[in-house]
């Protein structure tokens, strides 16, 4: 691993990245967008609900809005940094194999994207989080920083897996929509999973554990480890295979 | 004697049951000029493909002496980068130190210094392939694999680039060109056309 490689294609996809203006203004305003909804339609009534990743028995009683500002958060990270996974692979295939042929290694490459893609999610985390604390104040700030991120971690490791696999945008896209909408969108919100039928499902979708960490940091004292350690384990593995995808598309004959 | 820098043995590419390339054998020494013509679709890109590593053989193989260029047909390069970036892309993958020297010489040989620092993506399409040929002539290989270079140039452009090409022979390089057409045979050393799977 070459590190003057992976620093070149980091500084090269930023340039890239801040070129496409309106990928970035859809950045910012996605997150502000979703938050303004909520306000809007949310009261402060209390509700009740269970964590998946502590006792069933612990009942906490939250007010809907905050409660609903959280999850989105999640979802919204989820959903741009999946997307702008499957943008780094999927954006010029044949010139990055074209750099492989010409002495590029198709790890540096793809590390270089991840590293361009880390810098996002962290950049969106920690600007949700700033959001969020207009509404409510997380019980452990840090943590809740760090459950945001590694949703954008976990789905971000996902958009590359789906830009590895699909060669062309729009199944990429519906990929996405489709895993989003009902993950990190639905099932993950821990009101609709207290009552759920079969919570076996949920806990093997991506956004279990970032949520469950999320929701524990903000509003809990109990430890968030498990579904910390749960999270990176989920986007390593999927990770791991968008790496043998794209190493196996990069590859050469000779 | 010198050794062939090339050598192609009995190539063969079929895609499903459809046999682009049946047997393709020829070799290549230093400062040589080959050319292989066609028509569309005769496998002309896919046989340089196959040279450059970027596609796999049926059967058959090939002995490649010294590092390549390679100019693919389509344009590939990055579009949201200016052209430096690109220059400077590429030479970071060959490992080339002093890379804007040969950047500096090829922007002057091919007229094109002026767009140094515009984004690609704003460039005509034959600025966009002079950069295009010259990713591949940046890392000064021993053997050019050049696939339609000078699609798109102007009269004077490819000019130079016949100025450029006898210069990279007589400094013993050697350089395959593939095209659907050929304006100047007496260029080559040998020119082959390709039909039908074989070369002829």
């Amino acid at each position: 691993m070459r590190l003057r490689y992976i620093e070149m294609g980091w500084i090269l996809a930023v340039k890239e990245l801040l070129r496409n203006r309106i990928a970035l203004i859809f950045i910012l305003l996605i997150p502000s967008l979703f938050f303004t909804l909520i306000v809007a339609t949310t009261s402060d009534r209390p509700i009740l609900f269970k964590l998946a990743s502590i006792s069933e028995a612990t009942v906490f009683e939250v007010g809907e809005r905050k409660e609903a500002l959280i999850f989105m958060g999640l979802a919204t990270i989820a959903f741009i940094s999946s997307f702008l996974g499957l943008n780094l692979v999927q954006k010029h295939p044949d010139v990055d194999r074209r750099l492989v042929l010409c002495g590029y290694r198709s790890s540096e490459l793809i590390i270089s994207k991840m590293g361009v893609l880390f810098c996002v999610i962290c950049l969106i985390g920690g600007y949700v989080i700033l959001a969020l604390l207009h509404f409510l104040q997380p019980k452990h700030l840090v943590q809740a920083l760090l459950g945001l991120i590694l949703g954008g971690y976990v789905y971000g490791c996902y958009g590359l897996l789906a830009g590895a696999i699909f060669r062309r945008e729009l199944e990429g896209v519906l990929s996405i929509v489709l895993l989003v909408n009902i993950d990190a969108g639905w099932l993950q919100n821990p009101i609709f999973y207290a009552e759920a039928q079969n919570k076996v499902i949920i806990r093997y979708l991506p956004a279990y554990f970032p949520s469950q960490a999320s929701m524990v940091a903000i509003f809990t004292d109990y430890s968030m480890v498990n579904s910390a350690v749960g999270s990176m384990g989920y986007g390593t593995f999927l990770l791991v295979f968008a790496l043998m995808i794209y190493w196996g598309r990069m590859r050469l004959t000779r | 004697m010198k050794e062939d820098i090339l050598e192609v043995n009995h190539l063969k590419k079929c895609f499903g049951r459809y046999s682009v390339l049946k047997d393709i054998s020829f070799r290549m020494g230093s400062g040589e000029m080959i050319g292989i013509v066609g028509e569309n679709g005769s496998g002309k890109s896919t046989l340089l493909k196959i040279l450059s590593g970027l596609v796999r053989p049926t059967k058959g193989n090939f002995t490649l002496r010294g590092p390549i260029g390679f100019c693919p047909q389509e344009l590939q390069v990055f579009e949201t980068l200016t052209v430096r970036e690109n220059f400077q892309f590429f030479a970071t993958a060959y490992g080339i130190h002093g890379w804007e020297e040969s950047k500096d010489c090829l922007l002057d040989r091919f007229h094109f210094r002026q767009y140094e620092h515009r984004l690609v993506s704003q460039l005509s399409g034959g600025t966009k392939q002079k950069l295009n040929l010259s990713l591949a002539l940046l890392n000064s290989p021993e053997l050019f694999l050049l696939d339609e270079p000078y699609s798109g140039f102007d009269w004077e452009t490819y000019l130079r680039f016949w100025d450029y090409a006898d210069d990279m022979r007589s400094k013993g390089k050697s350089i395959l060109i593939v095209s659907h057409f050929v304006y100047d045979s007496a260029r080559y050393t040998k020119l082959f056309e390709l039909k039908n799977g074989v070369l002829k």
